[in-house]
């Protein structure tokens, strides 16, 4: 188990920072997310990680040891990659015992090994078989068998479940969650996918445009995005523009078209007159209980049923809004039913405008 | 990147431009500078000699343009430059009308015996050119089978009319002189079949390539299919067709071997050949060689510039299955008509080389078969100096060509897609301009630089015979090469690294296993067109204890008794060896064989 220390670590292509300069700490055995749209630069930082880019700045330190111009491979990570890169030519036993043959491990320890990481990823009685002749799930096992076989010191995953059906996805999140916690390693693992982040991770850092935007653990990003690129990215929410008229009590009441409406505050940079923006997930909508506070008069535009939930478009004065509510608590029946909504101010935050 | 690894970059790249400084690029600014400059000064009077008299007796072209034409024409046929690219145009054209239909067939119909077809085309491809001419002159000489056959089903048809009394006697055709009135068109007939299979490959891999969504979104808008073809599949696949159409091209525009064997003297090439002798000392053959250089030259470009506006195609997520829709009974009878004509047509001079092969000196005169059979070719290509020795020394050349280039092609692929360098591009052009080099431009280059310094090809050619061989597969090698290294995507050899193997390691166990096959297509084509390779060993080879097949071959051709028995013999030889060679290509590269034969 090692811990991770990035500093200030920057990567340009050409003119664009791919990375610019991020700073990071990840606890040893700690399951950490990579979390943000394509192009955030997070797979250039599991990269720069595995050694297969060589940073233009800062320095990345695997414990005490400075790493960042040992070549990959003498790095010691494993790395899962997004397509597996399974060597088609060799058997599931040679392509996870190839580390081991590396590192010159002798014939009968490499045995052991190999086949006590196939029996922990549920691979055993494969060995002969090539990887054309396994299923995606499959081949995704023993991409993970060859990472961990060679007990690195970290395990790189590069959106591992990407190419899996949904069904398949979401067995191989709790699969690979059994297999950090049997195996007690470092994981740093790349997605753009919330729910795999969410619901895998024991922390999250949400990056975009080469930066990280939060670090935190998945409730903690979840309900307190730091600012308004989370609060979106996350979970998707409303944006209420209005400015503000007041602070107290961690509060801000801002004025918006549809009322004032009260948020806690996002950001400390927020004081009173700044134009500023309400970021209110769907969920968090629900029909107002009689002289409820923080509630307004709407119109119901649209109704979705879609299962579990009902997605609402609301018009609020002007205001458009999307919410969600369990089918077993409707908000409203029909297109052109007027409603009263409420949210709790607490659960909801208040940004500078951009 | 590690300091042994920039190291180890510098070094090569320096060894491969020095290679090429030295055996493609000098002897190619040598050849240049003879054909224009002579005495100390810059002329272009070599230029005008190879072209004088080009309007003489010429009418005023305003008072009768098409007297005019008629006569420009009439003078052209006079001069080797012009029939040379007639003779590369009008095999081009000839090439593209039987390839074409093949392919359309090959690539969209299902129909009976289709398993058989892409076997059926390769076949003419298996015939060492030279020998394909010896077989042509023994069915096509005036005693030759075609004549006789003809002179007997005529005479047939014309006893049994009169003997029914619709004529006075039977009549005995004359022979025809097939060779000897219409040279030129021999040469295009025999150079054509030998040459549709690398347009066939061409064009059916061109076609494979269009996206067949593009043509059902035509088919949807209401396109009927003969305007979907010209419409769509044929602009689509119209820069990979000029990329082989190129090659073609320069193909029969350059070509030695069938033009010397069937005596046709008036092109450039056999014209160079007849220099080759004088090349020190006489610039009318750098003029020549220069003019073919620019020629083949410009196809090669010009492909390559169509080939670069090829607009990228939208990726398409996923293509439905291919459907091949089935052809009606009537034109599976078509289909196979023409094949089987074709086949028949190409395969001619195989069938005459092979029974050649198996007769006995004198043994196939006045007759349409050989009517004496004997083995006794093959002892004496076992046994006889010359031929023994023609066998074993391009088996040598060949090997050591070979594994040349091998090496280089590995090591140049390598530097082409793993890293990254200075002149990376330049690298890459000086690799793929033998392409559009010709072997007799290359081979006569050599002569004149390197006669008299240290390789000496008078007193022993084999350095230069294996290093030009080498030079000219490469491209073939390096594409092979190149291709594979690009299929193993980078991220097998990213894990390989980051599981803990250094870069040779990674190489060793990784890429090159995955390579294995581009690489064995590649070494197995370099090998067989090593073996029979013709222009260059004709020239090159002046003695003969260093003599390769090819010369060999020439010079066995020209001994009366027994000479073309034992070509043959060694033809068959040949064949096998090609057949072999491209079955064993085709095996690993599979339907990837089209992209090795392209400009």
């Amino acid at each position: 188990m090692i811990e991770i220390t990035i500093d200030n670590l920057a990567k340009r292509f050409g003119k664009v920072h791919a990375l610019a300069g991020v700073s990071l700490k990840i606890a040893p055995g700690e399951f950490f997310f990579l979390l943000g749209p394509s192009g955030c630069g997070k797979t250039t930082l599991l990269r720069l990680l595995a050694g297969f880019l060589e940073p233009d700045g800062g320095a990345i330190r695997f414990g005490e040891r400075r790493i960042d111009n040992v070549p990959a491979h003498k790095r010691n990570t494993g790395m899962v990659f997004q397509n597996y890169a399974l060597w088609p030519h060799m058997s599931v036993f040679r392509n996870v015992a190839y580390g081991l043959d590396v590192r010159r491990v002798p014939a009968e320890e490499k045995a052991r090994r190999v086949s006590e990481i196939l029996g922990l990823v549920r691979m055993s009685g494969y060995e002969e078989r090539l990887p054309g002749e396994l299923s995606g799930g499959q081949q995704q096992r023993v991409a993970l068998a060859r990472a961990l076989v060679i007990d690195p010191d970290v395990v790189l995953l590069d959106e591992p479940l990407s190419n899996l059906d949904a069904k398949l996805r979401s067995d191989m999140r709790a699969e690979i969650r059994r297999i950090h916690d049997r195996t007690g390693r470092t994981f740093v693992y790349v997605t753009h996918d919330q729910k795999e982040a969410l619901s895998m991770a024991d922390r999250i850092a949400v990056m975009n445009e080469g930066r990280i935007e939060q670090v935190g653990a998945p409730e903690e990003v979840y309900t307190s995005p730091a600012n308004l690129f989370v609060a979106k990215f996350l979970g998707g929410a409303n944006v209420v523009s209005g400015r503000v008229k007041s602070c107290s009590d961690g509060l801000a009441f801002v004025e918006t078209p549809a009322g004032t409406l009260a948020a806690r505050i996002g950001s400390r940079l927020l004081v009173a007159g700044d134009a500023a923006v309400i970021a209110l997930r769907p969920e968090l909508i629900h029909a107002a209980a009689t002289g409820e506070a923080n509630a307004v008069d709407a119109e119901l535009s649209e109704r979705m049923y879609l299962g579990e939930i009902i997605q609402y478009q609301l018009l609020a004065s002007g205001v458009e809004l999307t919410a969600t509510a369990p089918s077993a608590a409707p908000l409203g029946a029909h297109p052109g039913e007027r409603v009263r909504i409420a949210f709790d101010a607490r659960a909801a935050a208040a940004f500078p405008a951009e | 990147m590690s300091a042994g690894r920039r190291t180890f970059v510098v070094i090569s790249v320096a060894i491969l431009a020095i290679f090429f400084a030295i055996f493609l690029v000098w002897p190619m600014l040598y050849v240049v500078k003879g054909a224009f400059y002579y005495n100390n000064h810059v002329t272009f009077e070599f230029f005008s000699a190879n072209l004088s008299g080009l309007s003489s007796g010429l009418p005023s072209f305003w008072a009768h343009p098409l007297d005019w034409m008629a006569g420009a024409l009439h003078n052209m046929a006079e001069y080797p430059i012009f029939v040379s690219l007639a003779l590369g145009v009008v095999v081009t054209l000839a090439a593209t009308a039987i390839a074409m239909p093949l392919a359309l067939v090959s690539v969209r119909r299902d129909f009976c015996g289709r398993g058989w077809m892409s076997a059926l085309v390769m076949l003419p491809l298996i015939l060492p050119p030279f020998v394909g001419a010896i077989g042509m002159k023994q069915m096509f000489a005036l005693d030759g089978s075609v004549n006789i056959v003809l002179e007997r089903v005529f005479y047939g048809i014309t006893w049994g009319l009169s003997h029914v009394g619709l004529m006075s006697a039977p009549w005995t055709m004359p022979h025809v002189g097939w060779l000897k009135d219409a040279g030129f068109w021999s040469v295009v007939v025999l150079t054509t079949l030998h040459l549709y299979p690398i347009m066939f490959l061409n064009v059916a891999a061109s076609l494979a390539a269009v996206d067949r969504s593009a043509e059902e979104a035509a088919a949807n808008l209401g396109a009927p299919r003969w305007n979907v073809f010209r419409r769509i599949t044929f602009p689509m696949m119209l820069p990979g067709y000029f990329a082989g159409a190129s090659i073609v091209f320069i193909w029969a525009f350059t070509d030695l071997g069938t033009p010397l064997i069937l005596n046709y003297q008036n092109v450039v090439p056999v014209q160079i050949f007849r220099m080759a002798d004088q090349a020190q000392e006489n610039p009318m053959g750098y003029a020549l060689v220069v003019m073919v250089l620019t020629v083949s030259l410009l196809a090669f470009l010009g492909a390559r510039g169509v080939l670069s506006l090829k607009p990228q195609a939208a990726s398409t997520k996923g293509t439905a299955s291919e459907s091949l829709r089935r052809a009606s009974r009537g034109g599976t009878a078509l289909i196979w008509l023409f094949l089987g004509g074709l086949t028949f047509a190409a395969v001619i001079p195989h069938i005459a080389v092979i029974l050649s092969s198996f007769t006995a000196p004198g043994g196939w005169n006045d007759t349409v078969l050989p009517a004496k059979f004997t083995l006794s070719e093959y002892h004496t290509l076992v046994t006889h100096p010359t031929a023994l020795s023609g066998l074993l020394n391009s088996l040598l050349y060949s090997v050591l060509a070979t594994i040349a280039a091998v090496v280089f092609g590995v090591l140049i692929a390598y530097l082409l897609t793993r890293e990254k360098f200075l002149g990376q591009g330049a690298l890459d052009g000086a690799v793929m301009a033998p392409l559009a080099l010709p072997g007799i431009v290359l081979a006569y280059g050599y002569l004149a630089c390197f006669v008299g310094g240290p390789l000496n090809p008078l007193q022993n050619p084999v350095p230069l015979l294996v290093i030009s061989y080498v030079v000219r597969r490469l491209p073939y090698m390096v594409r092979a090469a190149v291709a594979g290294f690009q299929h193993v995507a980078g991220a097998l050899e990213d894990a390989s690294r980051n599981l803990g193997a250094s870069a040779l390691t990674t190489l060793r166990r990784i890429t090159l296993p995955l390579v294995f096959a581009n690489l064995v297509a590649g070494a197995v084509l370099t090998f067989v067109f090593s073996m029979f390779e013709v222009s260059q060993s004709l020239i090159l080879a002046q003695d003969a204890s260093y003599f390769p097949i090819a010369r060999v071959l020439y010079k066995l051709f020209d001994r009366l008794e027994d000479g073309p028995y034992v070509a043959s013999a060694m033809g068959v030889l040949g064949m096998i060896v090609l057949a072999a060679g491209l079955l064993i290509s085709g095996r690993f590269l599979g339907k990837r064989m089209g992209e090795i034969f392209r400009a």
